[in-house]
């Protein structure tokens, strides 16, 4: 571990892996207290930059303080502004504890930017949320040369890991796989017709996600009437056409929908195999998907065997959201080396910066001895064309510069072995 | 010169090819971004070399077998790259690149000597004919290829196992099967019109009973008869694989049958 002359780095944080929701519930930040939160952790002693990451799953302080021997004051500086600030007793905080410094500090930064630190690993959120943090401090002035350098390179780091694995590619909630079948069979949601039959929070949160991908139009089915009208209004958007369409002429509607989503409670299956070659015929042969949610289910398996129908029923759909959670950890061994290599180019850039006030004296030095000596050489060279003049004043800087050239290199060096010592 | 050009398409058809693997089948943006210019670049040198190929040999038509050959590779490259620019999917990369590279080495690195037993006159329209029978074939090729992977991706999404994620939606893979086929009807047609006219004028009616020229004509009623059936049906599916495989297979035939033809082949026996 080693410090630079730019300050220590020390990440201080809980997180779901480390504390239980009661903890970090008190711990939380909400996104209008942030920037008072940050000016507030900036004014501890010690601290030269700083930044608060409140998420649902953590709180972290990344601070950059002056050079203190790696002990515990730091720790406890901090663990007070979270006393502080939270009014939370220490021993209530101090168990769910974890700290990192240095290059662990950029290398858990750089995990949690990339979500290797996620609850679900992959999900796209946290970058979002790591750069509002940023900005957040950036306006209060929490942030400089060090920790903005740091928060670049975290976010640079993330856009690789997305870009050169496909840790964020394939969806892992019910409803976001869903949509992502949907997209498998109709490419572009653009202008799909979408039916739900039936009610349920997970019906409509899929109905939601596929709009969002630009289903236009919902009709709503249900086998009270005045309910399917109020799920319809609740659609209802410039965007969306919306229908509350009557539960008797369900079978003669339903081939409007590509997509349809059914989840009511009835005892007995509502579309069976026949339909499903019905729908087909009337649609001439354009594909149908059927996401049944319901328990008992609503459509009939054997709908899948036609020829451009295709049903998934909620274990289904468990089933591919488990199996991309399997293909997102095998991803993420291969995002974890690109994390190491960025930590140590990281570092090494780190501290070849700390070479760099040497590097300038030296080469300060050097050129003061150059020009003195050309200066008490001055006479004797006047006789000299100016072309010549020019000859021995880059002969003079050529050789300052070969002589210097080992030092220099050596010092670039000694920098980069002390940092991986 | 035009060999030299064509062994540098014909190379870089392989590196296409070869880097369109980990494009497609690992979506991994950066080997698409390779496969892609290195294909377009390929497609440059392919149709030089052909140019200067024509231009060397005095008669400017494709009418050795070597020549057809890399004139329907062209095609089919050209294909590909038109349903890349319209869908943006590299997928049929994996099966046509390949293609083009096999069809273009033989040529590359052994042309032979074969005659060409036609009297040509350099008629722009027997050029017409050709390019555009083989533009139909290329069609053909890709919406086969199309059909095929439709086929594949239902069967994967039926399963209930995460769908092949190299290959475009369902949707997608049946446009470029029904829109390679609705391209290729009207160059086919096109095509065997402006080589019945020129039969016409240069041989006469007798060339009109020569079998390989009948099975010409029951392959274009063949692919009407397709076309029909897709649109009135929305054909998809098996069956549509059933139906393309079928034509297909048609065109096989009539191209094999330039070996039995009196009066059409590309080469002297």
């Amino acid at each position: 571990m080693s410090q630079t002359t730019q300050g220590s780095l020390v990440l201080l944080g809980i997180n779901h892996n480390t504390a239980p929701i009661e903890v970090r519930e008190r711990l939380a930040i909400p996104s209008s207290r942030l920037a008072d939160a940050t000016r507030t952790l900036l004014h501890q002693p010690g601290i030269r930059e700083g930044l608060i990451l409140s998420t649902c799953n953590r709180v972290e302080l990344v601070t950059l303080q002056d050079n203190p021997p790696a002990t515990e004051t730091n720790k406890t500086d901090l663990l007070r502004f979270l006393h502080e600030y939270f009014a939370v007793p220490p021993n209530d905080i101090q168990p769910h504890l974890y700290e990192f410094r240095e290059r662990e500090a950029v290398r858990h930064l750089f995990r949690v930017a990339s979500s290797l630190d996620s609850m679900v690993v992959g999900e796209p959120q946290i970058l979002g949320q790591v750069k509002e943090s940023y900005t957040v401090a950036r306006e209060v002035g929490a942030v400089s040369s060090t920790l903005d350098g740091l928060l670049q390179r975290a976010f640079t780091v993330a856009k690789k890991v997305r870009s050169e694995t496909q840790i964020g590619s394939s969806s892992v909630s019910i409803a976001s796989v869903a949509v992502d079948l949907a997209e498998k069979i109709f490419g572009s949601l653009d202008g799909k017709t979408v039916l739900l039959v039936g009610a349920g929070k997970m019906s409509e949160l899929a109905a939601r996600h596929l709009i969002q991908q630009g289903a236009a139009s919902i009709l709503v089915a249900n086998r009270t009437q005045s309910k399917a009208e109020k799920i319809a209004a609740d659609f209802s958007s410039p965007a969306v056409y919306t229908e509350a369409i009557p539960f008797d002429h369900l079978y003669d509607l339903a081939d409007r929908a590509d997509i349809v989503i059914t989840s009511t409670g009835a005892p007995q299956q509502l579309f069976g195999r026949s339909h499903g070659q019905h729908f087909l015929q009337r649609r001439r042969n354009r594909p149908m998907f059927f996401i049944d949610i319901a328990v008992p289910r609503d459509v009939d398996p054997r709908m899948n065997e036609v020829e451009g129908c295709f049903v998934y029923d909620i274990d289904d759909l468990q089933q591919v959201a488990a199996a991309h959670l399997a293909d997102r950890s095998r991803e993420a061994a291969a995002a974890e080396i690109i994390v190491s290599r960025e930590v140590e180019k990281y570092q090494q850039r780190l501290h070849s910066l700390d070479a760099v006030p040497a590097i300038l004296a030296l080469q300060q030095n050097a050129e003061a001895i150059r020009e003195a000596e050309l200066a008490r050489a001055a006479k004797r060279l006047a006789d000299l064309t100016p072309e010549q003049q020019a000859a021995v004043e880059a002969l003079t800087r050529s050789l300052t510069a070969k002589l210097l050239h080992p030092q220099l290199t050596a010092l670039r060096e000694s920098t980069r072995t002390k940092d991986s010592e | 010169m035009s060999l030299l050009w064509l062994r540098v398409a014909v190379l870089l058809y392989g590196i296409a090819a070869l880097a369109v693997l980990p494009a497609a089948l690992y979506d991994r943006p950066r080997w698409r971004h390779l496969a892609i210019p290195v294909a377009v670049t390929a497609f440059f040198f392919h149709f030089v070399s052909l140019a200067e190929m024509l231009n060397a040999a005095h008669h400017r038509l494709p009418i050795e077998t070597h020549e057809i050959q890399v004139l329907l590779a062209l095609v089919l490259a050209a294909a590909f790259l038109l349903v890349y620019w319209r869908y943006r999917t590299v997928s049929l990369g994996v099966f046509v690149l390949p293609v083009v590279f096999v069809l273009g080495l033989i040529p590359a690195f052994d042309p032979g000597q074969r005659q060409s037993s036609l009297t040509v006159n350099g008629s722009i329209w027997i050029f017409l004919h050709i390019a555009l029978v083989l533009a139909a074939y290329a069609a053909l090729f890709l919406s086969l290829l199309a059909s095929v992977l439709y086929l594949v991706q239902e069967r994967r999404l039926k399963q209930k196992k995460p769908g092949v994620q190299w290959l475009p939606p369902l949707e997608t893979i049946d446009q470029i099967a029904h829109k390679t086929l609705l391209f290729g009807f009207p160059c086919m047609t096109a095509g065997l019109l402006i080589g019945s006219l020129v039969a016409q004028l240069t041989i006469g009616v007798s060339y009109f009973r020569d079998p390989k020229i009948l099975l010409a004509f029951a392959m274009w009623l063949a692919y009407v008869v397709m076309i029909f059936i897709r649109r009135q049906s929305g054909l998809r599916g098996r069956r549509a694989v059933y139906l393309s495989s079928f034509v297909f297979l048609v065109v096989l035939t009539v191209w094999a049958a330039n070996q039995f033809s009196a009066v059409h082949r590309f080469t002297t026996p």
